[in-house]
């Protein structure tokens, strides 16, 4: 069912035929008055057309032109977006694990290289012997010897020592 | 419905032209805005009444339309579906003008713009300077009028006087009611007589 306000629009926009129209043109108070509304906005409607159809796009070319250049600009700031969806989260969870795999690796190498100077064992036993033990009962004597290639450091460790045996000084 | 068209491009059709657009390439996007670029233009022209904008929004709609073409599925015509983007473009735009000026009735900050005398498409002599101002004062009447209208009456009077567009196809371009389109034109109407009876009776 249409409301007045469509039915009165089709009517001005002749799109009512047949008995539609005959019964919308009856049930109007006054047919003349209406009529003369009708003629009143078709006159609208061309003055509208007349005066506002006249609008024109300057620099039509330049429209386009620039229009052309937004395009692609836009396109190519869309696309490295596509580029860093290479970083997806398991490959970023990849990446980490390897990074991580590597630098235990490389730490493990790194400090077998690095191992700290060893104690001799045989060299301290030779010292303990040295040492009187009536003099010096709680006396222990370590050495360390570290081989390195270019620096070779000896560590000699005593403990309970109450005085060196007379003819180790001298070596 | 007109559009700018040569020969040679009128021999492609639309159709074929979107789908090339949805291909990717450009050039066929460019016929379809050569097409359409001086109707879209003065469409918004009409609803926002200054030049600037108009353009800004044209080339916003043309944008939006060539990021969503692959959207276009052809079950309408690609000019109801361009009108469609051109018009929630403006009509997006107009509303957040009006929260901006707080509400306010959209006839304050309207910029009148003389129409560009170097219009190219019918070339004539440049109107006499008392017929220009004649000219521009009516203009200055019809953008005053048409911006007491809301964004959607103004959409439906100049797709139905302008552009001569039946009520389905703006219901389309609208995504609104055939009925809906058909009471706003009643009202829209009814406000411009009262407002420009005296102009048009005696132009």
């Amino acid at each position: 069912m249409k409301t007045f306000e469509e039915k009165w629009t089709a009517w001005l926009d002749d799109q009512l035929s047949g008995p539609e129209l005959e019964a919308f043109e009856a049930s109007l108070p006054d047919l003349e008055a209406a009529r003369a509304e009708k003629r009143d906005a078709k006159k609208l409607g061309s003055f509208l057309k007349r005066e506002l159809a006249a609008q024109t796009l300057s620099n039509e070319e330049f429209f386009s032109h620039q229009l052309r250049e937004r395009i692609a600009r836009e396109t190519e700031e869309d696309q490295p977006r596509t580029r860093s969806s290479w970083w997806t989260v398991p490959r970023l969870v990849w990446c980490g694990a390897t990074a991580l795999a590597l630098f235990l690796l490389t730490s493990i190498v790194f400090l077998s290289e690095e191992q700290p100077a060893e104690q001799s064992d045989y060299l301290t036993q030779i010292l303990n012997t040295r040492v009187d033990s009536t003099v010096n009962p709680n006396a222990t004597i370590s050495i360390f010897e570290s081989n390195k290639t270019d620096n070779k450091v000896t560590v000699l460790w005593t403990e309970g020592l109450q005085s060196l045996p007379a003819d180790y000084a001298a070596k | 419905m007109k559009t700018e068209t040569t020969p040679a491009q009128a021999d492609v059709s639309e159709l074929d032209l979107v789908r090339q657009c949805q291909e990717g390439q450009t050039d066929a996007f460019d016929q379809l805005v050569t097409r359409y670029r001086t109707r879209v233009f003065a469409m918004i022209y009409n609803m926002v009444h200054n030049e600037q904008d108009a353009w800004d929004l044209a080339q916003e709609s043309f944008v939006k339309a060539w990021k969503s073409i692959g959207r276009f599925k052809g079950k309408s015509s690609f000019y109801t579906w361009i009108y469609r983007i051109v018009m929630n473009v403006t009509i997006d735009w107009l509303r957040k003008r009006q929260i901006k000026a707080g509400g306010a009735e959209f006839d304050d900050a309207i910029e009148l713009k003389e129409i560009d005398p170097a219009s190219k498409t019918v070339p004539k002599a440049d109107p006499l300077p008392h017929q220009r101002m004649q000219h521009q004062e009516i203009r200055s009447r019809i953008d005053k009028a048409i911006a007491q209208l809301s964004p959607e009456h103004r959409a439906v009077i100049l797709m139905k006087e302008i552009e001569e567009m039946q009520y389905h196809e703006i219901a389309e371009t609208l995504g609104c009611s055939i009925g809906t389109v058909m009471s706003r034109l009643f009202y829209a109407r009814k406000k411009l007589q009262n407002s420009l009876r005296d102009v048009y009776e005696n132009v």
